[in-house]
């Protein structure tokens, strides 16, 4: 399977590649609960992180030639594109360093977390890049209300992964956090994760805190293309759509890999 | 400038200091119930009163006032805020040993660095994308000084600033080294003491402080001149209008001022200890200082990633019909391999110091051993990023001399594509050598001799530029203006740098000259040959082009020949009471080690060298007007900037230009490197 331009093949390649990325993220669950083997989920992230860099974020126009005026829309994107994919190099140093952190603080072991509850939250960002790859194939093929739409249903789903990160993982409302802990089959009783209450919870509180920041700051970016692409600002120029969507793609990368190492690899410690 | 807005400058610094004296001393007491004169929180006010004011008197209220007042606003509200929200929540006490606490403290200045950034105007156009609303490609300046004060998104504006504003830090931190060399001039404690009290620091602790200060800002400072050099430089030597992202630019540059205004605050706000690494656990128990500094650090270094990225992505998208990789200048090349590191390996200094931070407001253990934590791997995040830096500091330096040393000799550059390659060579290789730093600070004992072999690796690239510099200095007509004194003081002194590093790399040898004067030594040679020459070089080489004025000739030889003997004196000095046992980091030592005379002649030395720098800004600031004109191609360069008038159109080439050969090939009969298109048309 290649990348391909027609308009209703690329619609069905994102649903094939999302069902790839069910499959694998499954899969990854029933590696961890039965026989943990961490080579294994290793393999299986970086399949994943590969299939979103090639089919979700379309690392190939990097290498796209733009010849002729460099004040052409096309030149500028081809220049903006290239500046974004710095950054996110950059930043994945920030996300690099955090996993040299975590990998040397707690080794073979994780912190303590449901992890039914790491699967669904894992799940709805997943679902969440699904329909951000729907909305902006919609956008190129020209159909604005179905862009609208499916970034509509990105922001909400990525909301939901905030809030269930920040309020039940973090346990900032305990009532509300206990009810759904509950819910996922946590035993009651259990002591919740502190950020001063050892290196497990430092180090889960600063992973997942650094994340949520970036999904933070995508919302805020899907939210003013989402606006702006209601006016119609993004009909013809739609660089910043694709800039948005990219972001955001990066954002779901980072979690392949920070799910299985908070969630699924080694053996569990208070 | 005229005299009159800097008259009134220093008048509204006056006031504005004393009202923010007044204010701080009485916040104090209110809540300390005692007046403490020279305490941190007048001090503070003081300082943030009258940095803003000076700017007001100069320049009004707009650019960089408006985001000075914005910052010291934004730095109260956000202070207040968190008081207010801890005083409802309960959290004793209310109020910190500095008038605030230190979440407050750390909260405000961060919303201090926001502010700024929203008040000084770089956010304008952003917003108004965000909106919809689309902006001009360019902006007009102001002509005169007046545009070195706000937003510019011209890339030699912005060149300029940054160079002016590493000069700037570069004085505060020479002074902050000429305060506690004078101390160390003889043995005991002369007026740093004990019983001396200053910004709630003593003696020995304002030491420390000033010692840990003067790396840092000289640190930032070496930043922003590569910075300044290589935003000034890059853009017209690969014939682009501006840079790629000139917004983004003038962010990178803007961001950098209110990071400088922390690391002031950071000395009256008890200042730190630890010195410039900022190692766990001292870091953690610090006074608040410690706190201003790591987010400074922070702050300066997202100027330093967007600067990079912004880098490569102008000689990536930028670059005239004609430059192919193999035709870039060398200092482009150089520009590149710094980039590469400062965008990747910046994150890292920011992560390892932002742990710290959180680990002192939130309790969370990363380098608490006894929360089982490591401080260990806080040195190998740390280093990560330091040891590059250095490679940061010196490439564009390297780029420098290569770059200038055809010019002065009349000769092509021998062996360009090696010159080139060692460039990115030493940037991969630097990657991989930080270990070296921490042979004893107990990590495993295996990774030891792998980091010494990958640091003696360094040695080949740097060694393939020496042999080339050799190569082309051999039998070239040899011209001696003062670019090209420092261009040959900086070979010299680099390879006195290079010569005494892999010593340290050896393990065995390393274990006794770690923490001594030696090192001291050797890395002021390393810096000095790798930046601070090539930095003066780079100056006084492309100031016509910037002013349309030279900077005087004599004045510049005084420089050179009064700066380069005291700095070898006091390098020299430096590593032989490093071998014979000097630690470093110290406030006072034994009289019995007999250091007393050649600490004496280092503080000479030092002084003196502080006075050849004084001559440079002297000189430096009288001939932006009143030097010899020169608006031709000065130096008889061939690259393309030295042939259009100086100083240049806001967007360098009014007709562009066609690389037609190789860029070097001086002193070869008939041989072009560009061609402007109206020149050509002429012809036909």
């Amino acid at each position: 399977m290649t990348h391909t331009h027609e308009k209703s093949s690329m619609l069905s390649q994102g649903v094939l590649i999302f069902i790839y990325l069910t499959v694998l993220t499954g899969l990854e669950f029933f590696v961890a609960i039965t026989f943990n083997s961490v080579p294994l989920l290793v393999v299986m992230a970086l399949v994943k992180a590969a299939l979103v860099l090639y089919y979700y974020m379309h690392i190939y126009q990097l290498n796209a030639e733009h010849e002729g005026d460099h004040d052409s829309y096309e030149y500028k994107a081809g220049t903006n594109r290239i500046g974004l994919w710095l950054f996110l190099v950059s930043d994945s140093f920030v996300f690099g360093g955090l996993m040299v952190m975590r990998l040397n603080l707690l080794g073979m072991t994780r912190p303590h977390l449901n992890q039914n509850l790491g699967l669904f939250v894992t799940a709805v960002l997943l679902i969440s890049s699904f329909f951000m790859n729907r909305g902006e194939t919609q956008l190129r093929n020209g159909n604005r209300k179905g862009f609208l739409q499916n970034t509509m249903i990105t922001i909400i789903l990525g909301l939901f992964f905030l809030l269930g990160v920040v309020i039940v993982e973090w346990h900032t409302i305990a009532p509300i956090a206990e009810a759904i802990l509950h819910l996922f089959g946590e035993p009651a009783g259990v002591e919740p994760l502190k950020p001063s209450s050892g290196v497990a919870g430092a180090a889960f509180f600063m992973m997942t805190g650094m994340h949520a920041f970036h999904v933070l700051t995508g919302l805020i970016f899907l939210a003013i293309v989402w606006v702006n692409g209601k006016r119609g600002l993004y009909d013809e120029k739609q660089y910043p759509v694709e800039a948005a969507a990219v972001y955001w793609h990066f954002v779901d990368v980072v979690w392949i890999f920070f799910y299985p190492a908070l969630y699924l690899i080694g053996t569990a410690i208070g | 400038m005229n005299n009159n807005p800097l008259r009134k400058a220093f008048l509204f610094l006056v006031v504005a200091g004393a009202v923010g004296y007044g204010l701080g001393l009485g916040l104090d007491f209110l809540v300390a119930g005692n007046l403490n004169f020279s305490g941190s929180v007048a001090s503070a006010f003081t300082l943030l009163f009258s940095f803003t004011a000076f700017f007001y008197g100069l320049y009004g209220y707009r650019g960089i006032t408006r985001g000075l007042v914005w910052q010291v606003e934004g730095t109260l509200i956000g202070a207040f805020l968190i008081t207010g929200i801890r005083a409802a929540m309960g959290a004793t006490p209310i109020f910190g040993a500095f008038f605030f606490s230190e979440p407050a403290w750390v909260f405000g200045a961060l919303s201090g660095v926001l502010s700024f950034i929203f008040g000084v105007g770089i956010m304008d156009d952003w917003i108004k994308w965000a909106r919809g609303i689309d902006t001009p490609k360019y902006h007009e300046d102001e002509p005169g000084w007046e545009k070195y004060f706000s937003v510019s998104l011209d890339h030699k504006v912005i060149g300029i600033q940054y160079t002016v504003t590493a000069l700037f830090l570069i004085a505060i931190g020479g002074t902050f080294a000429l305060i506690f060399r004078t101390e160390l001039a003889a043995s005991q404690l002369q007026f740093l003491t004990t019983t001396f009290r200053l910004f709630n620091q003593t003696g020995p602790q304002l030491y420390n402080t000033l010692m840990s200060l003067h790396g840092i800002l000289m640190i930032i400072s070496i930043l922003l001149g590569v910075s300044g050099i290589i935003n000034y430089a890059v853009p017209f030597l690969v014939g682009a209008h501006d840079m790629a992202f000139p917004r983004m630019n003038a962010f990178a540059y803007w961001v950098a001022v209110p990071a400088s205004v922390l690391m002031l605050m950071s000395l009256v706000l008890g200042g730190f200890d630890t010195g410039w690494t900022g190692y766990p656990p001292l870091s953690s128990r610090a006074p608040v200082g410690m706190q201003m500094f790591f987010l400074g650090v922070f702050t300066a270094g997202w100027s330093s990633i967007l600067g990079a990225l912004n880098v490569i992505a102008t000689v990536l998208r930028m670059r005239a019909k004609g430059m192919t990789a193999m035709r870039l200048p060398i200092f482009v090349w150089a520009g590149i391999a710094t980039s590469i590191i400062a965008l990747t390996a910046t994150q890292l200094i920011g992560l390892s110091f932002q742990l710290v931070m959180f680990q002192r407001l939130f309790g969370m253990g990363f380098f608490d051993a006894t929360k089982g934590g490591n401080p260990v791997l806080f040195q190998h995040l740390f280093w990560f990023y330091s040891h590059p830096a250095v490679y940061v500091f010196v490439l564009p330096g390297l780029g420098i001399i290569s770059e200038l040393l055809p010019v002065f000799v009349r000769k092509p550059l021998f062996g360009y594509r090696w010159i080139a390659m060692s460039s990115l060579g030493i940037a991969l290789v630097g990657f991989v050598v930080w270990a070296h730093h921490m042979f004893t600070s107990g990590m495993n004992e295996y990774l030891r001799v792998p980091f010494m072999y990958s640091t003696m690796l360094v040695a080949v690239p740097t060694g393939v530029k020496f042999f080339s510099w050799v190569a082309t200095l051999w039998g070239g007509k040899i011209e001696l203006p003062t670019p090209m004194l420092f261009v040959l003081g900086a070979i010299f002194i680099f390879l006195l740098g290079g010569i005494t590093g892999p010593p340290n790399a050896m393990v065995a040898v390393d274990l006794h000259l770690h923490d001594t004067y030696w090192v001291v030594g050797h890395f002021h040679d390393t810096i000095f040959g790798g930046f601070v020459y090539p930095f003066f070089a780079a100056i006084y080489f492309w100031f016509p082009k910037a002013t349309g004025r030279r900077m005087s000739e004599l004045w510049g030889k005084v420089h050179f020949w009064l700066m380069t003997p005291s700095f070898l004196v006091l390098t020299f000095g430096m590593m032989f009471i490093g071998l014979r046992g000097m630690r470093r980091r110290i406030a006072d030592y034994d009289v019995a080690l007999g250091f007393d005379t050649t600490h004496l002649i280092l503080t000479i030395a030092g002084y003196l060298i502080a006075l050849s720098v004084l001559i440079f800004f002297i000189n430096f600031f009288y001939s932006i007007k009143n030097g010899e004109k020169a608006e031709g191609n000065v130096w008889n360069s061939r690259s393309p900037e030295w042939l259009v008038p100086s100083p240049m159109h806001p967007h360098n080439y009014p007709v562009p230009f066609e690389v037609v050969g190789e860029p070097y090939d001086y002193g070869l009969p008939g041989s072009k490197y560009v061609e402007f298109a109206a020149v050509k048309g002429k012809k036909h």
